[in-house]
């Protein structure tokens, strides 16, 4: 890709992030979604390849639907109320219609079918773009919104969305589409919580963005997208394999892994609430994510020789590891000794 | 507490940072002295908790299973130096820090005092445990074996999480010691018999209880020999160890919620003694008792006496020493045979004699033989049971007898007969392993001369 072009794409990007983010007023809001939106399309569909332009055609589809239902909403709040303010939220309608809008941004069930066929379509560095940086405005609007959305549709969008995140994930052999489950099933982890405790959902954002980024990386270094070459990898990067291993166990929320700590604190906020029963399903369905997890931990590493190799070895690789990987890792397997600190602080 | 805590997780960079030649001597040798110094938990004070802090504290029941579990490392070590001889030295590194790593935790486990650090702590040995067994195991099916294992625990402990976090949203804290002292908040309505449920079916899944013991044996069978020590040694340890310490909490709703594991946990007594019986495979042999010999420290543990904490407490300890040594000897015999199946590696006495006196040792102290603590446990469990329903004598006796008729069993398959033709030359058992031995049954014999120190309350 031209560097002109990736440079002013990236700059949207960041520009379109922050306006959102910082916005108070809702077409500031919803101008931000749309600059995001038109400035990843370049980047969905920079290799040219068919699969690559029908996921950045499917993504501007989905997210030009879900922005001009975010201005309806917004629209008829402020048709109601007289305001435009995104903090003041009342009209019962128009949180509706917002949740409906944010849930397909951010692909949360039964909004969620595009995410894993755009996913698939890009190559893995915007694929981790697409289920962070991409992610993160719709995060924020649902932040602002949280006192007024209406908690048991979102408890339910959040149920659905982990169980399909999970179970779908099981079928998958391509590493995008288990990753873009993964993500599918953390959405819903982050919506269970967000009327309740908002920040701690914000919180596990971050610690999904961390623990997903390095997964990413990881497969960005070996250029891994499917299992079977994931079963081959080990002979380029022996060691990022094992710290990928942890990653993924981390993303799969095991103690005593960073990832155990949202998993952990939501749990405890979803049963302070009284919801000890949402609290159970929902950490059960965590055991479905787990399988896939635990199927690419084997593929990446315990499979190892001196057990039987039938397969073809990869020699060469033609990339150093970013350091960043190693950054990223490292903070997403350890950071659960930290959890009062950043308890605290959030 | 940090005095064990710190040198063990030093541990990581002298395996890692050893010299090639003496990476096994170094590792093995601190082990045994953080061991030795480990012993000191063992004294007896006059206070409930030794080194109370916060966080941790060991008590009399912990005590002897921290020893324990301190005594393991040095001699899972040393069990596992033949198996890795011919790997590169990268991967024994890497093997022997997997072995570490899971030390702390389990010391972090057995003495913790606050209930989310023990949870944490159960939790983190399954990583470690899992790469052990589906990493370094030897047929295909280590990882379905791995899969069992890490559902079949996480399945049942998300349930005790979310109760834990309940009963700290209603009391404040989880401390166990403050816990004791408080009225049991869970009362006999539905959510207290869920909640109460929540919490022992964790470490009945752990212990295990018969039926849900089936990735016992498989585990067992797949894993490596340091991962068949470890979990018939400690992990088994951490789920008697989880139900003393809830039905502690739990008040009077235990003497409801005891009778399905009370049943499950005699009946599977016997039922596995028998399955012993049958069995052609002897690693899975020994799983199999052990998980009989688990019954007997779960019916114990629930009926909540001192007699039967103190019953459950000496049998842990002693099968935890006594089925690990099995685990090595059924080892040594793999390593010079490489079959596990009963009928093919028979009648090893005259090939292996010094061995066949390790076999029948173990196997004495296996089936209860007099003066061991083994037969010491299995009485105060049997005599507390009884005094709890006298019907119980019937099972508890029935299981004592197929117990030792499965070592009888196992005694005469693999050491007495003839030899098969097909053995005609093996490697001699060497002091690596009569080492090995020597530290499993030295413990043993002197606990028979002071078995106070690990009877944990009376």
């Amino acid at each position: 890709m031209n560097p002109h072009a990736k440079l002013i794409c990236t700059l949207s990007l960041i520009t379109g992030s922050t306006i959102t983010i910082s916005s108070n007023h809702w077409v500031m809001a919803w101008t931000g979604l749309e600059i995001n939106t038109l400035a990843i399309i370049p980047l969905i569909s920079k290799s040219h390849h068919p699969r690559a332009v029908e996921a950045s055609i499917k993504y501007f589809l989905v997210q030009a639907a879900a922005s001009a239902l975010l201005l309806f909403s917004s629209m008829s709040n402020a048709w109601t109320t007289g305001q435009w303010d995104i903090t003041q939220l009342t009209n019962p309608t128009s949180c509706l219609l917002l949740t409906a809008a944010i849930a397909i941004k951010l692909g949360l069930a039964p909004f969620h079918f595009w995410f894993p066929e755009v996913l698939q379509g890009t190559s893995l560095t915007t694929a981790l773009l697409l289920s962070t940086v991409m992610k993160f405005p719709p995060m924020t609007i649902l932040f602002m919104t949280s006192s007024s959305l209406n908690p048991t549709m979102l408890t339910t969008l959040a149920l659905i969305s982990a169980t399909l995140g999970g179970w779908m994930g099981l079928n998958q052999t391509q590493t995008r589409k288990i990753l873009a489950f993964s993500s599918i099933s953390h959405m819903g982890w982050m919506a269970v919580i967000i009327i309740y405790d908002p920040k701690l959902s914000i919180l596990t954002f971050y610690l999904y963005v961390l623990m997903t980024a390095a997964v990413f990386l990881s497969l960005n270094t070996t250029k891994t997208l499917k299992l079977s070459t994931m079963m081959t990898s080990w002979t380029k990067t022996p060691v990022l394999n094992a710290t990928l291993m942890l990653a993924l166990l981390s993303l799969a929320g095991l103690p005593p892994l960073t990832g155990f700590m949202p998993k952990w604190l939501i749990l405890q906020e979803l049963t302070k609430q009284e919801m000890t029963v949402t609290a159970v399903i929902i950490s059960m369905l965590s055991l479905l994510g787990l399988f896939f997890y635990l199927r690419l931990a084997y593929y990446a590493t315990i499979t190892l020789p001196p057990n039987s190799a039938n397969h073809m070895k990869q020699w060469h690789i033609n990339k150093h590891t970013n350091p960043m990987t190693a950054i990223l890792t490292s903070l997403s397997t350890t950071l659960l000794p930290l959890s009062p600190m950043m308890l605290t602080s959030i | 507490m940090l005095k064990i805590i710190i040198p063990t997780i030093m541990l990581l960079p002298t395996a890692l940072l050893s010299p090639k030649n003496l990476i096994w001597t170094n590792t093995t040798t601190h082990s045994l002295l953080i061991a030795a110094i480990s012993l000191q938990w063992l004294h007896p004070t006059y206070f409930p908790h030794k080194n109370l802090s916060q966080w941790a504290g060991v008590d009399q029941i912990s005590a002897p299973l921290l020893v324990l579990s301190c005594w393991l490392l040095p001699l899972m070590l040393m069990a596992s130096q033949n198996h890795l001889q011919q790997e590169p030295m990268v991967r024994k590194r890497i093997f022997i820090t997997t072995l570490i790593t899971i030390q702390p935790f389990i010391i972090l486990a057995f003495s913790a005092t606050e209930v989310i650090l023990f949870y944490i702590s159960f939790e983190a040995t399954l990583i470690p445990t899992l790469i052990l067994i589906t990493r370094w195991g030897n047929q295909p099916e280590r990882l379905s074996a791995g899969i069992y294992l890490l559902f079949y625990t996480l399945i049942s402990s998300l349930p005790l999480l979310v109760t834990l976090l309940h009963l700290h949203t209603q009391t404040g804290t989880l401390h166990l010691p403050t816990l004791e002292l408080m009225h049991p908040s869970l009362t006999l309505s539905w959510t207290g018999t869920l909640s109460g449920l929540a919490l022992l079916m964790t470490f009945m899944v752990k212990a295990p209880l018969y039926g849900l013991h089936l990735w016992l044996p498989k585990a067992h069978v797949e894993a490596p020999i340091a991962g068949s020590m470890l979990l018939a040694a400690l992990l088994l340890k951490l789920g008697g160890y989880g139900i003393m310490r809830v039905t502690m909490l739990m008040g009077p709703l235990t003497s409801y919620l005891c009778f399905p594991f009370m049943t499950l946990a005699l009946w599977g007594a016997l039922m596995t003694s028998s399955i012993c019986l049958r069995q052609t495979d002897l690693k899975s042999l020994i799983a199999y008792s052990s998980v009989s010999h688990m019954g007997l420290v779960i019916a114990a543990s629930m009926i909540q006496t001192d007699w039967s904490f103190s019953g459950a407490m000496i049998l842990m300890i002693s099968h935890g020493l006594t089925s690990s040594m099995l685990f090595c000897l059924a080892n040594t015999n793999y390593e010079r045979t490489h079959s596990r199946i009963l009928l093919l590696t028979r009648g090893l006495q005259p090939l292996l004699p010094l061995m066949s006196t390790w076999w029948l040792l173990a196997n004495l102290t296996n089936m209860a033989l007099p003066p061991t603590t083994n037969l010491m446990a299995e009485l105060t469990i049997m005599t507390a049971l009884f005094n709890w329903s006298m019907p119980t004598i019937i099972l508890t006796g029935l299981a004592t007898l197929l117990t030792a008729s499965y070592t009888l069993f196992m005694l005469l398959m693999t050491q007495r007969g003839t030899s098969p033709s097909y053995i005609t030359s093996i490697p001699n058992s060497n002091t690596r392993e009569h080492l090995l031995m020597t530290l499993h049954i030295l413990p043993m014999l002197l606990l028979m001369l002071k078995p106070e120190l690990i009877s944990g309350t009376i």
